[in-house]
């Protein structure tokens, strides 16, 4: 990239692109002193073309590099794409795939969000062993989608049609018990972390994000809510069973990297609710409407939807007849909340010693946004 | 505003520049503008019809039909509709003014296209590569006619 001047007085701090947090990228740090002027994302050091890998596989076949997008977070991103080509492709979705499909996302969500969730503690410097406390308790999700689908990350469990097996003998009954687990676990982090003074000291305020420049800059996800914009795909548009489930949209008016963090850690809460639904109340019926293993789609434009847990995904997606897609867009929410990250030196005060707990509070996946 | 309301808005501000607009499904409407009004029409929508949320930007090359076409998908955040604003670009010719004007977090978006595409977006203040490396040379690679040489000078 083309270096712009720097002013004197002003020392260009660079951070990264060895694995400065989650992932690999570059940041470049204007500062004076502890002060930051600017911040800079130098993204791309994992870009990997999937928007054009896909123009040159079959829709089954896409899936695969498609979920390669976010490892954490794997059901979401492949059901974006999912979506899209049951749309293109004009196909229906037995009611009992879409509630499994729900389930799978909302524990997705929460391995993702405990995820960041002890990364925000790490980032602060006091906590270091809060991270391996939600590694550990992220196994239990990930044991329960390797009894269902036989893989612990990449599930690849979405096709079109439906989902690839039905839920094993007895599995209900692990997840309630995971449930009931991961809630005793989730309130204890509350009171051990998220009311903990020393925390508190270091993500109060930092980073304020006011409401309308969240959307003048295009935030979303966690990101948006943080600063109290109610506005949830699986609300908005319910997708999956979204539309039959009981689950409010979480939302903190703080706008600091405090309240995104309370954002995610409530999320967790609503997404344990969910499991719980749908585990007590999943309908019996088919699992999956049979597609052809290379079908076609006719020439179409489609623009699917969803949630992840880095905000909304976006997949437009254009057919025109043959076996593969003939583009692919997708909107990345990471590469959106990187944008507001870049321009948040400018609408607030930030130290150099508060830019571990503010990228946190974004919860970056360059993957994500590289693509 | 529901999506037909808003078809006959657009349409009844700029008869002119607006050269179709349909429902794709609920909560979905595209717009395609021509070049020429692009900026203007995209302030009627900020402004007067409440497209205030950027949402993200791309292209497509259409090289049988000679064209490409750049896209932004703007969101309405009162009535959760999302907009594709769609305008055509003469694969010959591929200069369009920034949007950043109206909306400034289509910065990235247009980075994107400029190193993918080749779109020259005129006034833009920042036009450095987003995702590829700096020594890339090996043309643009989300076009259709790209063969994936490498980057090799």
């Amino acid at each position: 990239m083309t270096e712009p001047v720097i002013e004197p007085d002003i020392m260009r701090m660079s951070w990264g692109p060895q694995h400065p947090m989650s992932g690999q990228t570059r940041i470049l740090l204007d500062i004076d002193g502890e002060k930051v002027h600017r911040i800079i994302a130098d993204l791309g050091f994992t870009h990997r073309g999937i928007e054009k890998i896909l123009e040159n596989r079959t829709f089954l076949q896409g899936i695969i590099p498609m979920e390669r997008m976010v490892m954490a977070d794997t059901p979401n991103i492949g059901l974006g794409y999912v979506m899209a080509t049951e749309e293109a492709m004009g196909i229906e979705v037995p009611e009992r795939a879409n509630w499994i499909r729900s389930m799978i996302c909302e524990m997705a969500r929460i391995n993702s969000h405990l995820y960041a969730f002890g990364l925000q503690a790490e980032s602060t410097g006091y906590f270091p062993a809060v991270f391996l406390w939600t590694t550990v308790d992220r196994t239990i999700i990930l044991r329960l989608f390797e009894e269902l689908t036989g893989a612990r990350w990449s599930l690849n469990f979405f096709m079109p049609g439906g989902v690839h097996k039905d839920l094993p003998k007895g599995f209900e009954d692990k997840v309630i018990e995971g449930v009931e687990y991961l809630r005793r676990r989730f309130e204890q982090y509350w009171v051990a972390m998220v009311e903990n003074a020393t925390f508190e000291l270091r993500c109060d305020h930092v980073g304020v994000l006011k409401p309308e420049d969240a959307i003048r800059l295009g935030a979303t996800g966690p990101v948006l809510r943080g600063s109290g914009i109610p506005i949830d795909v699986r609300k908005d548009e319910p997708y999956a069973a979204y539309g039959d489930l009981d689950f409010e949209v979480i939302t903190e008016s703080a706008c600091d990297s405090m309240a995104r963090t309370k954002v995610r850690y409530r999320e967790i809460g609503q997404s344990l609710d969910i499991m719980e639904q749908v585990a007590n109340e999943v309908p019996s019926g088919p699992i999956r409407t049979n597609v052809p293993l290379f079908a076609r789609a006719k020439a179409a434009e489609v623009l699917s939807r969803v949630e992840t847990a880095r905000g909304e995904m976006g997949v437009h997606l254009f057919t025109d007849g043959g076996m593969n897609p003939y583009r692919v867009k997708i909107h990345s929410p990471t590469l959106r909340n990187m944008y507001v990250f870049e321009r948040l030196a400018e609408l607030d005060e930030i130290l150099v010693a508060d830019i571990p707990v503010l990228i946190n509070s974004i919860d970056p996946w360059y993957l994500d946004s590289d693509r | 505003m529901s999506e037909a309301d808003f078809i006959k808005a657009i349409k009844a501000n700029h008869p002119d520049l607006v050269v179709s607009a349909e429902v794709l499904r609920s909560k979905r409407v595209s717009a395609v503008v021509k070049r020429e009004g692009f900026i203007e029409v995209a302030k009627t929508l900020r402004d007067d019809l409440g497209f205030k949320f950027p949402v993200s930007g791309g292209a497509i090359d259409f090289p049988k039909e000679e064209k490409m076409q750049m896209m932004y998908y703007l969101m309405n955040p009162e009535s959760k509709f999302m907009l594709i604003y769609k305008v055509d670009l003469p694969r010959d010719d591929l200069k369009l003014p920034s949007l950043t004007q109206v909306w400034e977090a289509m910065s990235f978006h247009e980075r994107e296209a400029h190193e993918m595409f080749g779109i020259e977006f005129e006034g833009h203040d920042n036009m450095i590569p987003l995702l590829l490396s700096p020594d890339w040379r090996g043309g643009h690679p989300l076009r259709k006619d790209f063969k994936g040489e490498g980057s090799e000078e």
